[in-house]
């Protein structure tokens, strides 16, 4: 894993959902609550639409976790997305086990389109996780 | 009339950028009828956007009206006008009317101001910001709030002292001290009024010491210390900045009471009043909240169960009459109330106390209709002519009402509103065309 | 499965080794002009982020053509110098790297639009509230940020493609279901806007529930004239085809094109009749049923109107209770018990729902209904005092003096299903009791409530009828009244909170029970059209607060009391907002849907379903291909939300716009050293 590592702080990639976790996101920067910036952002329409395969691929380009910003009870596309996301990322710990990775590399968390602060202290304590790891 | 005046053409002039004037204007917008929406705040979104969540669902309201603001401000066929107002409208026929719009100065340049903040830090003036209430301070060069749309800067005139700093420091330069009143002259072939409410002054009810008494604090108040963009990132109570831990609510505050001329019930106080106890229990985990009621109007959508969760959650309800509320050295707040359950006078001590303000009706816009009388009724809100079948309908053909501006409501009655107005609406414009 | 793990290894080896990793997809056409935008956004992002130096960096990638930054990349100025690079540069792929896409996403589409360029080669880069602004403690951390984000749009850009809106027919007609005064009055101002409008009623008389009431509270105008006036309007429109005694059978297709299957059910009477023939033939049947129209407390005939003067003003066979003795037959030559049920197909572009409700029906033995004869409901109250004339209220023969409300019953359950407050009963109650004392001697009210909830406005009416003295006793929840037959008379007794719990008992010649409303019983239409329903098990709106008549299904909305209990003002005001939503989907003729959706590829489908049941909007259907069963999206259904796509056990579906090229390409660029 180390190979890919472009400085010290451990880089994270998060997938977060363009009308839920995305807007609690911009708002951690309106309010100017700070957060490392290793951590980096790609949108989906929905936290049930990541593919396991993008996970592993952004774990073996280097990023040293996945988290999962999820759309909870919020989700405009209906009430099953936590349940879908959660068993993605089960499937998803399962392969990274067999593997050899550590599951704890992926994480998800419902963050709903206010939760700037969850956000930020969800981040702060998986890039502890992560630093625990390394 | 003036000859500076500039002359615009609309399908529909709607009175009030809330969230009933939105909702009609959306939808006549979306079917591409050209909406010119009249809004005399400096940002449209109305109350819902002052709010913090939403019963019963405790949806963040600014984050479900933030999507919908900005769908109106930029959807092509609405034009809008903030700090503007329909003063005088004129029908001069069916499917015919004109109206003076005035817009006031805002002496920042919007299109070029892009929400930066700088004028507001470099603003030496400070003053009680009426979009939190009262409970912080603004500056005289300031953004609304964070969610205003649009977000842009305003020069509150009245007390700037033109010191210029915020000239200086405007990256755009889009501060500009020379605008000067515009004034309008529109035409459109039909009117919503959806004008809304105004909250009750609670200055009218001095036995309750609002105003007198710092820790007595009106439900908007409370809405703003609960909102994400709320002044302080906690609950506190104003007079000393301490964290409340025993909140009453005075229910029906202004509402169901003939001494200050409001015989009819608000319709959201008891609802409003019921999600607040909730979140306080939530942002305040050890204190006691207690409210004050006559009968809990918990009759909508998920509104009794609602109500159920509340008292599940340890709010305690106490069906009672207020009579007096004083003030103790220690800031906390004596209730003298009737307990009507046990047909005695009692008294308790409350740290904070949340009058819940009822909803009144804003009568000014029926002083803009000239030559027809837009009709009241007898509280003051615009008059529903043919409630039953036609409950947009107003005394004159062509005008229509929307939201609050008929009666007190809450917001999904308001959306529905607004949709009815839109409807008959497009009917009306409708018999044009056919003709 | 293979080539694609080798393929992975050899992008790992570029990402370590070379300066920019290239996915090449030999199928995709990469953009090789791109135009980049930084923004300055005043100082909100250059105080923190070394614009020039992000500039500087991307200029090098692979694919940009130029790289600028710009002082306000929203600003008049910089869009139509974007408009201007686009043309004369013949750009392919624009990015501008500035604030949150919620802001400015559609604005830059639109500069896109303008110059020509399909606006799905439009990729946005936040790096102001995700970078300047979040990281404002940290510029060099900033920066780099900035620049990978930058590059990571570039990569997408780079594998954009032009897009067209997903163009579907929509059919200009709107189905109503239900014909009570939610449906009349959506269904006349649909054809008031210009739409044809099919109206279907179950019953074989329009007018639902309004018909049974008398003076309608407000207004004081009858259920009867309300309807009328609404059965007018319809009448007058040629855009309106009303069918009675008609049910929605089957239902297929989607937004802008639903067919429907009408059964329609035989009067057994011919359309043009004799009337006063008819008069007889209702004489003359010898079956007596009780009259559901006035529930039940008097009969009707197996050949019955409605109630004189109904709509349509044609009797019908009540064909489950006709013994076919053919005694109407003889007097009366318009019957014909040879007509067959009918069936039609429509089309539709909406559907509009507006299916209303049922009144509770108490249980046996609940507060005495049942057992004890003076008890009847709300419903059965009005029918009651529709019927007494003179000064005297009567029922069964005996005179009413004391009358006992009993509140909540079948709504505000403890124990019971229905936890919720229907809405309309407390004013109903109180207005139909000032009415009775009103129009009747010596009538005393009492009213066992549970705290009365006559909201807004109809306050009032609480406020006038304690003026003429009826009296209100309190109990809350878990201590509900108690109603006995004590020596021949029916006592209400009740621990009055309003008096320090004191025991009150009222001797009462009428107790009514003021029953809410629950949803219809028959949910047969709402299976049908999949239309979800709440907790409350009434229909379900796609957003309580702000999408109050949508629901999650696209095309179909919601009116009246089946969404919820309502008086006749909400319902009306919620068909007309109904109205609106059918109108718009339908209005123009066609409906542009967004392109980004799943898409499947055939060869590597092997149907198994899985997409079929993660999609929560039955996008997939499975098809015979070249001799394979593989699954295809129906376009106007899917939503592009991508719940289908780690279920797939082939990795055969693709979101546009988030292939897994475009997805790990991105990451690519984030990692890029």
């Amino acid at each position: 894993m180390n190979s890919g590592k472009l400085n010290n702080s451990v880089k994270i990639l998060v997938f977060s959902t363009e009308k839920i976790s995305d807007p609690a996101i911009d708002m951690a920067g309106l309010l100017k609550l700070h957060y490392p910036p290793t951590v980096y952002t790609i949108t989906v329409p929905c936290s049930s639409a990541v593919k396991p395969r993008w996970i592993m691929h952004a774990l073996e380009q280097g990023f040293d976790g996945v988290f999962i910003a999820a759309d909870g009870t919020d989700c405009p596309y209906g009430e099953t997305c936590t349940e879908k996301t959660g068993k993605l990322v089960q499937e998803t710990q399962d392969k990274m086990k067999e593997l050899g990775m550590d599951p704890a590399r992926l994480k998800m968390a419902a963050i709903c389109s206010i939760c700037s602060e969850p956000f930020v202290k969800h981040v702060k304590s998986f890039v502890e996780t992560l630093n625990g790891m390394s | 009339m003036s000859e500076h005046k500039k002359i615009l053409e609309y399908d529909v002039l709607v009175i009030g950028g809330g969230i009933a004037g939105g909702e009609c204007s959306l939808n006549l917008a979306n079917l591409g009828f050209k909406v010119l929406l009249v809004e005399k705040d400096l940002t449209i979104g109305g109350k819902m956007i002052m709010l913090s969540k939403v019963f019963p669902t405790l949806d963040c309201s600014a984050c479900i009206t933030t999507p919908k603001v900005s769908e109106i401000a930029r959807h092509p066929n609405i034009t809008i006008f903030t700090g503007s107002e329909a003063v005088k409208v004129t029908k001069l026929a069916e499917h015919n009317f004109e109206a003076v719009v005035i817009k006031q100065p805002r002496y920042v340049n919007v299109e070029d101001c892009t929400g930066c903040q700088l004028c507001e830090e470099a603003c030496p003036v400070s003053v009680s910001d009426q979009y939190q209430y009262g409970l912080v301070g603004r500056k005289a060069a300031y953004i609304p709030c964070s969610i205003a749309s649009p977000r842009a800067a305003a020069i509150d005139i009245d007390n700037c002292t033109l010191c210029g700093a915020c000239e200086r420091v405007c990256p755009t330069n889009c501060i500009d001290f020379t605008q000067t009143e515009e004034e309008y002259l529109v035409k459109v072939k039909s009117v919503v009024v959806a004008t809304g409410f105004n909250l009750f002054d609670p200055l009218k009810i001095p036995r309750y010491g609002y105003g007198k008494f710092k820790n007595v604090i009106t439900s908007m108040q409370m809405e703003r210390q609960l909102a994400p963009t709320r002044p302080y990132n906690t609950i506190l109570r104003p007079g000393d900045g301490k964290m409340p831990d025993n909140i009453a609510y005075v229910l029906c505050t202004g509402s169901r009471d003939k001494s200050i001329g409001n015989p009819i019930c608000s319709q959201v106080c008891c609802m409003y009043s019921i999600k607040q106890a909730q979140l306080l229990m939530g942002a305040l985990p050890m204190a006691d909240v207690t409210i004050y009621y006559l009968h809990i109007r918990a009759f909508g959508k998920g509104f009794n169960e609602f109500y159920a969760q509340a008292r599940g959650m340890g709010v305690e309800f106490i069906k009672g009459k207020i009579g007096k509320i004083t003030e103790k050295e220690n800031g906390n707040l004596l209730l003298r109330y009737e307990d009507i359950e046990e047909g005695k006078v009692k008294e308790a001590e409350h740290d904070m106390v949340v009058l819940s303000v009822g909803l009144l009706a804003n009568s000014e816009v029926s002083e803009s209709f000239t030559n027809k009388e837009l009709e009241l009724d007898q509280f003051n809100f615009v008059q529903q002519t043919d409630m039953l079948a036609n409950p947009s309908k107003t005394s004159i053909d062509g005008v229509f009402v929307a939201g609050t501006a008929s009666a007190p409501m809450d917001i999904p009655d308001s959306i529905l509103s607004g949709g009815a107005a839109s409807a008959q609406t497009i009917s009306y414009l409708k018999q044009v065309t056919e003709k | 499965m293979k080539q694609d793990q080798s393929k992975k290894s050899d992008n790992i080896q570029q990402a370590k080794t070379s300066v920019s990793p290239v996915r090449e997809d030999s199928k995709v056409a990469y953009k090789k002009r791109i135009g980049v935008y930084v923004c300055h956004c005043g100082g909100n992002i250059s105080d923190y982020v070394d614009v020039e130096k992000v500039r500087q960096v991307v200029e090098n990638e692979e694919g940009v053509f130029l790289a600028k930054t710009t002082m306000f990349a929203c600003a008049d100025s910089n869009q139509k110098e974007m408009v201007e690079d686009i043309v004369t540069q013949k750009l392919d792929g624009v990015v501008v790297a500035s604030c949150s896409p919620k802001l400015h996403l559609l604005t830059f589409r639109a500069v896109t639009e303008r110059a020509g360029l399909n606006k799905y080669n439009y990729v946005h880069a936040n790096i102001r509230e995700q970078v300047s602004w979040a990281h404002s403690d940290n510029k060099q951390g900033a920066t780099e940020k900035a620049i990978r984000i930058v590059r990571s749009a570039i990569a997408k850009v780079r594998r954009s493609q032009a897009l067209e809106p997903i163009k579907v027919e929509a059919v200009r007609t709107v189905a109503v279901i239900g014909a009570g005064v939610a449906g009349m009055k959506a269904a006349v101002k649909l054809a008031k806007s210009g739409v044809l409008v099919y109206l279907i009623e179950r019953e074989f008389f329009v007018g639902g529930r309004v018909a049974q009431w008398d003076n309608l509270c407000i207004s004081d105008e009858t259920g009867k004239e309300l309807i009328t006036r609404l059965y007018d309007d319809i009448l007058s429109h040629k855009n309106i085809t009303l069918f009675t005694g008609a049910e929605v059978v089957e239902k297929s297709g989607s937004i802008g094109n639903f067919s429907l299957k009408v059964k329609i059910t035989p009067r057994y009477i011919r359309m043009q009749c004799n009337k006063g023939e008819l008069q007889k033939a209702i004489d003359v049947c010898p079956v007596e049923v009780p009259d559901k129209f006035n529930f039940n407390i008097t009969k009707r005939k197996a050949i019955y109107h409605n109630y004189p003067g109904e709509y349509p003003q044609l009797p019908a066979i009540d064909i489950e209770n006709c013994t076919r003795c053919g005694e109407c037959e003889k007097v009366c030559s318009s019957i014909d018990f040879n007509q067959k049920p009918e069936y039609l197909d429509i089309r539709a572009g909406s559907i509009l729902l507006a299916t209303g409700f049922d009144p509770y029906e108490p249980k046996k033995g609940e507060f005495g209904y049942g057992e004890i004869d003076n008890v009847v409901t709300l419903p059965q109250f009005k029918r009651i005092v529709h019927y007494c004339n003179g000064d005297k209220l009567q029922f069964k023969g005996r005179n009413i003096h004391n009358i006992a409300y009993i509140y909540c019953v079948g709504s505000r359950q403890v124990n019971g299903e229905n936890k919720y407050c229907s809405r309309y009963c407390c004013t109903s109650n109180i207005y139909t009791a000032i009415d009775a004392k009103k129009r009747f001697k010596d009538i005393n009210n009492f009213h066992f409530n549970r705290g009365i909830r006559t909201y807004g406005k109809q306050e009032i009416l609480y406020d006038e009828s304690s003026r003429l003295g009826d009296i209100y006793l309190q109990s809350f929840e878990d201590n509900p009244p108690e109603v006995k037959v004590v020596d021949g008379k029916t006592v209400v007794s009740i621990n009055d909170i309003l008096t320090q719990d004191k025991k009150l008992e009222v001797e009462a010649d009428l107790v009514v029970l003021v029953t809410g409303m629950v949803p219809r019983k028959d949910n047969s239409i709402g299976n049908l059209l999949k239309v979800p329903r709440g907790r409350d098990k009434f229909f379900n709106e796609i957003h309580m607060k702000l999408r109050p008549v949508e629901t999650v299904i696209d095309g179909i909305t919601i009116a009246g009391a089946g969404q919820g209990p309502k008086n006749i003002v909400e319902s009306m005001t919620s068909a007309l907002a109904a109205a609106t939503k059918s109108f718009t989907i339908v209005a123009s003729g066609e409906l542009a849907l967004e392109p980004t959706i799943a898409k499947v590829s055939k060869d590597d489908c092997e149907w198994c379903g899985k997409c079929d049941d993660a999609c929560p909007y039955d996008a997939f259907t499975p098809k015979e291909i070249d001799g394979k069963t593989v699954a295809v999206v129906n376009k106007s259904v899917c939503k592009g939300c991508g719940m289908c796509l780690p279920v797939c056990p082939s990795n055969a579906i693709q979101l546009t716009g988030l292939s897994d090229d475009e997805v790990e390409s991105m990451i690519d660029a984030l990692m890029e050293n």
